[in-house]
């Protein structure tokens, strides 16, 4: 065609041209994969002791940073390529008080995880001064050796240690700030959401999206085998990885987190189903999109409605699962859980002669977590609530 | 139109050739998906498409229309058949080649409600071609899609909206600017303005009809809705249970229809004009299925034109109601005073060859020897409740070559018609329509 007609069409495009510059490596790619290499590079090195990072990573640490990375390439990236869709999506979430407070807490949640024991340190174990109550109440001063508040007189012989801002929410039975135990139990509850949602979400949304996008054999293979891993109770398989290993928080994750995504999965592949027949899937077909594309661009977003709070009732459920299990002790020993927490709280394993407390006596140890652990569970139904409304268009807040 | 049958040599090259196009689904069972049967949703359909042309194809829901223009773009893949795009053929292309079809053959789909992703606002939709084909120039993209979106008359600040926020007709209008968005040479439209009411249609056909002017594409057009055909093509093909039955310049099939089903189709649309009652009603309503057409012309069980055996001799009228007892049979659509006694286990059922006789319309005693000995029998054998015997006896009482044999393509003036009244190898006039022949030429 001759240049006479450019005035009829609108731009020329020299497609022959863009073809042939070919699909350079995006930037989100490249930022993906130089993370993932970094990751790698810091693993190599400092397993072999070439490199020092100042304090020791356990394997659940490596695992919970590569989930940060892979959380980052898949959540973290797309938001920074897209600054104002992203300021959009926070806008309309913090648009309702309610939500905006939920997101407040995991937000502070998350910092107080990564950053709290790295400032705080590990604090010495000092029974002597045990079950200290917070600021501005008083405890038996029979029960520590050392009183650091003010002593006043009972009834009786009773005498009460006033709490003092040494320790400003009190200690446990052996001495530990409480402070310091909702700052672990933070630090593990983070794991928690991390190792779901960097791998368990991502797991499930793909054997969903594959099922319901492939169909065929390929949807009649994943979804027999969803439905056979739902009949897989995830305790009994946790407790049978237990007897054999050490009782590790990695081993919890992984039993609970690779058993409980069929739910997730089965939902994907019924809102993919749904999607896929839609006119604007099969324009992007007919324009040559990549399945991969169209999953991503076309499918996903637009099951968020269902999906979203769907993954945050899992974070939820995991968390107290994770808080379950440790209440009733099946929890490596070294990490300060909040269910272990409550535990010790409302049955204190405290010996001595004459030491008798009941549960209400030491209230602190057990209700500090506890209503640490409630927060983050409203705050996870409600952030889930709420980025749903956000994500979607058509809800005018 | 320039149109010439059997000449094809005389012709430019056409930028879409369809030749004995089929697309089989399978129907398969149990876990190891074994195949039990077809799904024959276009079988052996041929058509060109000039540069710049509108080509309609028309058809009932169920005539494979849409299969057959989602095989054309390759996002079906056919069982058999040729398709070749611009001298190439479509399904070898790979590579460089396949993008560059992928940019040249444009769809817009039927239901603007789902024809663009609710998550992305106007301005991504109508880009998204344009970025998926590489552009990675975000100000670029902005500008072009900018001037189609007033072109398409929209403003350009649209962009920034979110599909809900726009009428079905203005979703129509951006569906159009993003099938423009490569700069086509074809655009297939599947039903575009079925889903809109009756101004709003109008409108998006005159913006269709002027951008394919503008800018010199040729557009494959989908619908059941015959006027709207009659309004925007230059050629049509109608297509019936996965074949084209009638093909030929719009005017000319629309004002002097030759198929039967053509007759059908025309007469299903409301008219003002009280003579055009005298078109053609099919005898039943229900389409078979595609998974097991009916043998012979796909058409013959519901067409009012069945041609007689050369043995039986009865009025045309009377023939058309045996014809009509003997499909309903066969179907097992009998009318409800017998289907009701059918279901009962009464001994008596209260049937017998009269009203089975009086159900169907059919006459005490039929003129021709024959044929009332089959229908005879038959009445008796429902009457009895054994409607396979009865199936039997009439087929075996009337063999009707359209039962029989396909019709192969046969010509009538400029288009081919496939039935056996214009077939040369059999001997049966075609009936001639109630309308008068206009050709504009």
């Amino acid at each position: 065609m001759s240049d006479t007609d450019n005035t009829h069409r609108f731009e020329r495009v020299d497609w022959e041209e863009i073809d042939r510059s070919g699909r350079s490596l995006s930037s989100t790619r490249a930022t993906v994969a130089v993370s993932l290499l970094a990751f790698a590079a810091l693993y190599t090195l400092e397993t072999a002791g070439i490199v020092s990072l100042g304090w020791h990573l356990e394997r659940i640490d490596w695992v919970i940073l590569l989930g940060l990375v892979v959380l980052g390439s898949l959540v973290g990236v797309p938001a920074v390529r897209r600054p104002e869709v992203t300021r959009r999506i926070i806008s309309r979430l913090v648009s309702r008080p309610i939500h905006a407070a939920a997101a407040g807490f995991l937000a502070a949640l998350s910092l107080v995880g990564i950053f709290g024991s790295l400032i705080l340190g590990s604090p010495e174990l000092s029974f002597a001064h045990r079950l200290h109550a917070p600021y501005g109440f008083a405890s038996q001063a029979g029960w520590h050796a050392e009183c650091l508040g003010e002593i006043h007189q009972g009834e009786g012989i009773t005498r009460y240690c006033e709490g003092s801002l040494s320790y400003p929410l009190g200690t446990n039975h052996r001495g530990h700030p409480m402070g310091y135990l909702l700052v672990e139990g933070a630090r593990i509850t983070l794991y928690v959401l991390v190792f779901t949602a960097a791998f368990i979400v991502p797991l499930a949304s793909t054997v969903g999206v594959v099922a319901g996008f492939r169909g065929g054999r390929i949807d009649d293979f994943l979804t027999s085998y969803i439905d056979v891993q739902l009949c897989v109770p995830a305790i009994v398989a946790f407790f049978i990885g237990y007897m054999y290993w050490n009782a590790s928080l990695l081993l919890l994750l992984v039993m609970f987190g690779l058993l409980s995504w069929g739910g997730i999965a089965r939902l994907v592949r019924s809102e993919t189903l749904q999607r896929r027949e839609d006119g604007h899937v099969l324009v992007a077909r007919s324009l040559g999109a990549s399945p991969v594309y169209i999953a991503k661009r076309h499918i996903v977003p637009n099951i968020t409605n269902t999906l979203v709070p769907a993954i945050f009732h899992l974070l939820a459920l995991l968390v107290l699962v994770e808080a379950g299990v440790a209440f009733l002790g099946f929890h490596d020993i070294e990490l300060y859980s909040w269910g272990s927490t409550i535990q010790e709280g409302l049955d204190p394993p405290v010996t001595g002669v004459g030491l008798r407390m009941a549960a209400h006596e030491i209230w602190w140890v057990s209700t500090l977590p506890a209503v640490a652990l409630t927060l983050t569970l409203a705050s996870l139904k409600l952030v889930g609530d709420g980025l749903r409304d956000a994500l979607d268009p058509r809800q005018n807040t | 139109m320039s149109e010439r049958i059997g000449g094809a040599d005389e012709r430019s090259d056409p930028l879409l050739e369809v030749e004995d196009l089929e697309t089989h689904f399978p129907i398969t069972r149990g876990f190891l998906r074994r195949e039990v049967g077809r799904v024959r949703a276009v079988d052996g359909v041929s058509f060109r498409i000039d540069r710049g042309e509108t080509f309609g194809l028309v058809g009932e829901s169920g005539s494979g229309k849409t299969t057959t223009a989602l095989s054309a773009l390759r996002l079906e893949e056919p069982t058999g058949g040729e398709i070749r795009f611009d001298g190439e053929s479509v399904t070898d292309l790979s590579g460089a080649d396949l993008r560059a079809f992928r940019r040249r053959a444009q769809l817009i789909v039927q239901d603007p409600n789902d024809a663009f992703n609710p998550r992305m606002t106007v301005g991504e939709a109508v880009a998204e071609p344009l970025a998926l084909h590489g552009m990675n120039d975000a100000e670029r993209r902005r500008r072009i899609v900018a001037d189609l979106l007033e072109r398409v008359g929209l403003a350009a600040d649209d962009a920034d909206r979110y599909p809900h926020e726009f009428s079905g007709g203005e979703k129509q209008r951006i569906a159009i600017a993003r099938a423009l968005v490569l700069n086509p040479d074809l655009i297939v439209a599947d039903e575009p303005t079925s889903a809109l009411d009756g101004r709003v249609q109008s409108d998006v056909l005159a913006l269709l009809d002027d951008v394919r002017r503008e800018f010199d594409v040729a557009v494959l057009f989908i619908s059941h809705d015959i006027d709207v055909v009659r309004q925007f093509c230059d050629r049509l093909a109608v297509m019936y249970l996965g074949e084209i039955v009638e093909r030929g310049p719009t005017a000319e099939v629309l004002n002097d229809p030759a198929h039967p089903y053509t007759r059908v189709l025309l007469g299903s649309v409301p008219s003002l004009d009280p003579s055009d009652r005298e078109l053609a009603r099919p005898l039943t309503d229900s389409v078979p299925e595609p998974s097991d057409p009916p043998a012979g012309c796909r058409f013959h069980p519901r067409c009012p034109d069945v041609i007689a055996p050369a043995d039986v001799d009865l009025e045309p009228d009377l023939w058309r109601t045996v014809a009509a007892f003997r499909f309903s049979v066969r179907t097992g659509e009998l009318p409800p005073e017998i289907d009701a006694a059918r279901g009962t286990e009464d001994p008596e059922p209260g049937i017998d060859e009269t009203t089975v006789r009086e159900a169907f319309d059919l006459p005490g005693e039929l003129p021709d020897d024959r044929a009332e000995e089959g229908v005879a029998a038959a009445a008796e054998a429902i009457a009895r409740g054994d409607l396979d015997a009865a199936t039997d006896t009439l087929a075996e009482a009337f063999p009707t070559v359209c039962g029989r044999e396909s019709p192969a393509d046969g010509d009538r003036h400029e288009r081919q018609v496939r039935c056996h009244r214009y077939d040369s190898a059999v001997e049966a006039t075609p009936r001639s329509s109630s309308r008068t022949l206009e050709t504009d030429g």
